[in-house]
C-alpha cells in the first residue's frame, strides 16, 4: 500500500482543495523521525465531505493539521481555491487561512478556560477586524442560535461550566464565524456520548447545508464515518490504503486492512455470531515503518512482492481505487 | 448457582457545596457465578461510581454509601477498609480505562506485574517473575521476558491494557470488574482485548462485569445486561432478551442513535434531544421524561417502579416499548 | 477585593492585616512622631520593651527599635516590592517567550536561568553586590541610596531565573493545549495568542509564587546586612539584624524585635501566596 499514488485525483473544476505528496515528519530526539505522512495525496470537491479513517498513529490527524500549515509540512503541494499554501509567505498564509477552520477532537481543552462564550466565538471576528463591536455581537447570537444553544443562557459563562456536547457546539460556532468555504473536523465526536454523537453530527450536517461547506471528517470510527461521508479514504501508518464511496467500501472493501477495520466494530446484534478476531498484534513503529507495503506484516496475503515493492493506488472498480499488490476481489 | 457478588439497594450519594449529588439510587443487581455481566450508561449515568462502590474502592468523607454488597457469600459492606482491601487480588480484582494512569510510569512491568504474587500469594522472587512471564504469555504479549524490563511508556495502549489485564489476574479472582478497558483504544485493538477477555473468562472460569457505553460491545460479549440512566438500572435482561424484546424507551433510543456499519450513508442520525438531569436536582417523576418520544404526565410525576417481564427481564418504564398508549 | 478577603481563613486574613499593617508603615511612617532610628543614645540603651518613651525597647546603643522598625519597613519593603516586582516581570517575559517559541531560544534562555539558579541566592546577591558596590576610592563608603539601588538590582537578578522557570514551565503546559492550535488557525498572530491566551493562563502560577518571592527577598536583604553587604547605615530591617548581631546578649529584645517581624512578614506573605494558588487551583481543577 502506498500514498505515492495520484490515480485517484480527481483534476476537475470541481476540486477546491488539492493535496500532493504531502510529507510530514517529527523529530523525537536521539536522531530519529517519526514519518507521520509519507507522499500522501488527496483532494476534495466543492460540497464534498472526505472522511479519512484511520486509526491512531496513521497521521490523519497530522494530515489535517498540515493542510492548514500547523505545523508546515515538510515538503508536498496543497493548493487550496487555485493557491498553493505551502508556498506562500506568513502574513498571506494567515489571511488564508480564515477560509479554512478547524473542529478539534478535546472539545473542553479547545477552549480557552479563562473566556467567556462571548469572547470564544466573538475571537476570530475580533482579530480580522470584521465589524463593529456590536455588530460582531449580534453575528455571535446567531452563531449560537444555529448550533442550538440559547444565546442569554451561555453569553457570560466559561467553558468549563458546560458539557463535553455543548462545548462542541461552541466550538463549531467559533469556527463558522468567520464563514469559511472548507471545515476540517478532527475526530469532533470522540470525546463524547454516543447519544450526544448523533447531536453533534446531525448539527454538523445542518451546518454543512447552510453555509454550503466542503468537509473534512477525520475518524477512527468507521461507523461515525460512514453516516457523514461521500467519500472515504482509508490510513495506515502514514500512507492511504484505499479510497471510494462508502457504499463501495463498506460493501466491498478492496483493502485488507479496511476489510479487517469493517469486520472489527463491534455490531450491536447478540445473534449475529463473531468470527475470529480480524487483525492481530499491532502497528509497528513510526519511526521504522516496514518497507514496500506498510501494512505487510499484519496482512493475511502478503507475499514478497509486498516486502520489495511499494504499491501504487490504482482503480480497481469504477470510482474505487486501493493501494494494493493483492486487492480482495 | 449462587450469587458473585449480590448487589442490594444500593444507594450513594455525595455531599458537595452545592447540595447532595445523588450518584446511585437504588440499585440492586446480582451478578450469578461464572457469568458476564454487561453494565451500559452514558456519563453521567452513575455507572462507574455504582462499580467503584460495589467494589469498596469508593471512600472519601463526602460519600454517602447506603445497602449492602456481598461478595462471595461475604458481607462487603459491613467490612473495614483492610477487610476490604483483603479482597483485591484474589476475590476481586478491576481493570480501568486508561492504562496510563493505571500503571505506574516509573515501576517497571516485571515489577509492578509481581507485586500481586509476592504480597497476596507469599510467592519468593523466582516463583513470582515466573508467574508474570506465564501471565503475560496468558494475555498473548509476544517475548514477555522482555517486557518484564520495559516501561509503561514504552507500550502502545493495546499492550499497556494487556498488562493491566495481566495484573488483575495475578491472583486468580473470582470476579472482575472491568471498567470501560476498550474505550480508549483503537477498534482493532478492541476487538482483540475482548476476544481476550471473553478467552480468559472461559479459562479461568471467572466471573465479569463489564461497565461501558457501547451498546456493540455488550451485545457480543455479555450473557446479561442492566442499562443505567440518571444513578438508577432502568432495564435489565440476558443480553439475546434485551435486544430482542427490548422495552425501556431509553434502551431502544440509545440503539437507534448508535451510528450502524450497515446503516445508509448520508443518512441523519437519530437524535436523543435534550440532556442528562442534574444529579443535584433530580426530577420526581421517571429520570427520561424529558427526553423520551413517549412520554405521558403520568411519566414526569410519579417515578416507575421495577417491573418484571419474565424470563429475568426487569424494566422502569409506565408506557414500555409495545404499549398502544402514547404511540403514534 | 472585598470579597477575596471574605472568603480568607483566619490565618490568611491575619496575614493580609499583617502586610496592609507594613505596607502602610512604608509609606507614611515617616510621619509618625517616634525618636530618629539613627539616633544614638547612650543614656537609653538596653531598654527593654514597653519603657517609657521606647515603645519596643532600644538596643545597646540607645537606637530606638520601634522607630526602626518602622523606618525599617520603608527600605525592606522598598527593596523587596520592587526586585520582586521588576525582577518577575522581566523573568516571566522571558520564560514565557522562551517556552512558547522553542527551539534555540529556549535552549539558551533555559541554560542561563540554570546556571544563574545554580547558584545559591545569597552568593550571587553578594557578588553583585560586591561588584557593583566598589567605589573607586576605597575610603570613601558609597552612598546609602546608591547602596539601596545596587542592592535591588543584585536581588532582581536573583528572581528573575526564580520567576521565569515557573513562567516558562507554565507555559508549557498551556501551548500544546488545543486553544493555542486553533487560534493559530483562526489567524491569530503570535504576539496576541500570548498576550490573550497565555499570559492569563499561566498569572496564577505566577504571581502566587510572587507572593513567595517577596518574603525571599526580605530575607536575602537581612543575611546581605548580616554579612556586611547590606544597607550599611541601619534603616532597614536587615541592618536592625546586623548591627546587634554581635552583642545582643545585653539587650536581646534588640534581636528578637526585628527578627520576629521579619518572621512575621515572611509567614504572612507565604500564607497569602499559598491562598492564592490554592483559589486559583480550585478553578484549574475544573478544567
Amino acid at each position: 500500500m502506498a500514498g505515492s499514488g495520484t490515480a485517484h485525483m480527481r483534476n476537475n473544476d470541481e476540486v477546491v482543495l488539492g493535496v500532493r505528496d504531502l510529507v510530514v515528519e517529527f523529530k523525537i530526539g536521539r536522531g530519529l523521525v517519526v514519518n507521520a505522512v509519507s507522499k500522501v495525496s488527496f483532494d476534495v470537491c466543492r460540497g464534498e465531505t472526505l472522511a479519512i479513517v484511520g486509526e491512531s498513529g496513521c497521521g490523519k490527524t497530522t494530515l489535517g493539521k498540515a493542510v492548514l500549515q500547523l505545523p508546515p509540512p515538510k515538503s508536498g503541494d496543497v493548493v487550496f481555491e487555485g493557491t498553493n499554501l505551502t508556498k506562500l509567505p506568513k502574513e498571506q498564509l494567515r489571511s488564508a487561512r480564515t477560509a479554512m477552520q478547524m473542529v478539534f477532537q478535546d472539545p473542553i481543552s479547545s477552549l480557552d478556560p479563562r473566556m467567556t462564550v462571548m469572547a470564544l466565538v466573538e475571537e476570530p471576528l475580533w482579530i480580522w477586524e470584521r465589524g463593529t463591536e456590536e455588530e460582531r455581537g449580534a453575528k455571535v447570537r446567531e452563531l449560537l442560535n444555529n448550533v442550538g444553544l440559547d444565546p442569554d443562557l451561555v453569553l457570560n459563562r466559561r467553558s468549563y461550566e458546560f458539557s463535553g456536547g455543548q462545548c462542541q457546539r461552541i466550538s463549531i460556532a467559533r469556527s463558522l464565524a468567520l464563514e469559511p468555504r472548507m471545515l476540517i473536523c478532527d475526530e469532533p465526536v470522540s470525546a463524547l456520548d454516543v447519544s450526544i454523537q448523533a447531536q453533534i453530527l446531525n448539527l454538523l450536517q445542518d451546518m454543512k447545508d447552510r453555509y454550503g461547506l466542503t468537509m473534512i471528517f477525520i475518524s477512527h470510527d468507521l461507523a461515525v464515518v460512514k453516516a457523514v461521508s461521500n467519500r472515504i479514504m482509508v490510513m495506515y501508518l502514514g500512507k492511504v490504503c484505499e479510497v471510494g464511496s462508502p457504499d463501495a467500501i463498506y460493501s466491498k472493501p478492496a483493502h485488507h486492512y479496511t476489510s479487517a477495520l469493517i469486520n472489527s466494530v463491534p455490531i450491536p446484534d447478540p445473534t449475529r455470531k463473531r468470527g475470529a478476531v480480524p487483525l492481530q498484534g499491532e502497528p509497528p513503529s513510526p519511526v521504522a515503518p516496514p518497507s514496500g507495503c506498510r501494512f505487510r506484516t499484519r496482512c493475511p496475503a502478503a507475499t514478497e512482492l509486498c516486502a520489495a515493492e511499494e504499491p501504487q493506488l490504482r482503480e480497481v472498480n469504477p470510482g474505487q481505487y486501493v493501494a494494493c499488490h493483492h486487492p480482495r476481489t | 448457582m449462587s450469587a458473585i457478588l449480590s448487589i442490594r439497594k444500593l444507594v450513594v450519594n455525595f455531599e458537595t457545596p452545592r447540595g447532595l449529588l445523588s450518584a446511585v439510587r437504588d440499585v440492586s443487581l446480582e451478578i450469578a457465578q461464572g457469568s458476564s455481566v454487561g453494565i451500559v450508561g452514558e456519563s453521567g449515568s452513575g455507572k462507574t461510581v455504582m462499580s467503584r462502590a460495589a467494589m469498596g474502592l469508593l471512600s472519601g468523607s463526602t460519600v454517602r454509601r447506603e445497602g449492602t454488597v456481598m461478595f462471595d457469600d461475604k458481607e462487603l459492606t459491613a467490612m473495614r477498609a483492610d477487610e476490604v482491601r483483603d479482597q483485591f487480588g484474589t476475590g476481586m480484582a478491576m481493570i480501568f480505562q486508561d492504562p496510563m494512569t493505571a500503571l505506574n510510569p516509573v515501576r517497571r512491568i516485571g515489577s509492578q506485574l509481581s507485586e500481586g504474587p509476592r504480597v497476596r500469594l507469599g510467592m519468593d522472587k523466582k516463583a513470582a517473575r515466573a508467574r508474570s512471564i506465564e501471565l503475560l504469555s496468558l494475555v498473548r504479549i509476544p517475548d514477555p521476558e522482555a517486557m518484564l524490563n520495559k516501561f509503561p511508556f514504552q507500550l502502545s495502549g493495546g499492550m499497556r491494557q494487556r498488562v493491566m489485564i495481566a495484573i488483575a489476574l495475578a491472583c486468580k479472582p473470582k470476579l472482575l470488574f472491568a471498567d470501560e478497558p476498550t474505550t480508549a483504544l483503537d477498534v482493532t485493538v478492541q476487538a482483540q482485548i475482548l476476544q481476550l477477555l471473553s478467552d480468559l473468562r472461559r479459562e479461568m472460569n471467572m466471573s465479569m462485569v463489564l461497565v461501558t457505553h457501547d451498546l456493540g460491545v455488550v451485545a457480543n460479549h455479555t450473557d446479561f445486561v442492566a442499562v443505567m440512566y440518571a444513578g438508577e438500572i432502568v432495564e435489565q435482561a440476558p443480553t439475546t432478551e434485551l435486544f430482542s424484546n427490548m422495552k425501556m424507551p431509553y434502551t431502544e433510543a440509545l440503539l437507534k442513535s448508535i451510528p450502524k456499519i450497515d446503516s445508509a450513508s448520508g443518512a441523519r442520525m437519530a437524535v436523543i434531544e435534550g440532556r442528562l438531569p442534574d444529579p443535584t436536582d433530580r426530577p420526581s417523576g421517571c429520570g427520561f421524561a424529558a427526553r423520551c418520544s413517549y412520554v405521558q404526565d403520568k411519566c414526569r410525576t410519579e417515578h416507575p417502579p421495577l417491573v418484571d417481564a419474565g424470563n429475568g427481564h426487569l424494566y422502569r418504564c409506565w408506557y414500555p416499548l409495545g404499549h398502544t398508549i402514547g404511540r403514534k | 477585593m472585598r470579597n477575596l478577603f471574605a472568603q480568607m481563613n483566619l490565618l490568611s486574613k491575619l496575614s493580609a492585616v499583617w502586610m496592609a499593617l507594613m505596607t502602610a508603615l512604608a509609606v507614611f511612617g515617616w510621619l509618625i512622631p517616634l525618636p530618629d532610628p539613627r539616633e544614638y543614645d547612650p543614656e537609653a540603651s538596653a531598654a527593654g520593651l514597653f519603657s517609657p518613651g521606647h515603645l519596643l525597647g532600644t538596643d545597646a546603643g540607645g537606637y530606638d527599635l520601634l522607630s526602626n522598625v518602622v523606618n525599617g519597613a520603608r527600605t525592606s519593603l522598598l527593596i523587596a516590592f520592587i526586585s520582586v516586582g521588576f525582577g518577575g516581570l522581566v523573568g516571566s517575559a522571558v520564560g514565557i517567550i522562551a517556552a512558547y517559541r522553542r527551539g534555540r531560544l529556549d535552549y539558551v534562555v533555559s541554560t542561563g536561568f540554570n546556571i544563574l539558579l545554580s547558584i545559591p541566592n545569597l552568593v550571587l546577591g553578594l557578588a553583585l553586590v560586591a561588584v557593583l558596590a566598589t567605589s573607586s576610592d576605597p575610603s570613601v563608603p558609597i552612598a546609602s541610596n546608591r547602596r539601596v539601588i545596587i542592592i535591588i538590582i543584585a536581588l532582581t537578578v536573583v528572581i528573575i531565573p526564580i520567576l521565569g522557570r515557573i513562567a516558562r514551565g507554565a507555559t508549557l503546559t498551556w501551548i500544546n493545549r488545543e486553544f493555542v492550535v486553533a487560534a493559530r488557525s483562526m489567524g491569530m498572530r503570535d504576539k496576541d495568542i500570548i498576550v490573550r491566551h497565555i499570559v492569563p493562563n499561566v498569572l496564577p502560577a505566577i504571581y502566587s509564587v510572587l507572593f513567595l518571592a517577596v518574603g525571599v527577598v526580605i530575607v536575602a536583604e537581612g543575611a546581605l546586612s548580616l554579612l556586611g553587604v547590606g544597607v550599611v547605615d541601619g534603616v532597614s530591617w536587615g541592618a536592625m539584624i546586623a548591627r546587634v548581631a554581635g552583642e545582643f546578649t545585653y539587650a536581646p529584645q534588640s534581636m528578637y524585635v526585628p527578627v520576629v517581624v521579619v518572621a512575621l512578614t515572611v509567614i504572612a506573605c507565604n500564607q497569602l501566596g499559598d491562598f492564592l494558588r490554592g483559589r486559583l487551583d480550585l478553578r484549574e481543577g475544573r478544567i
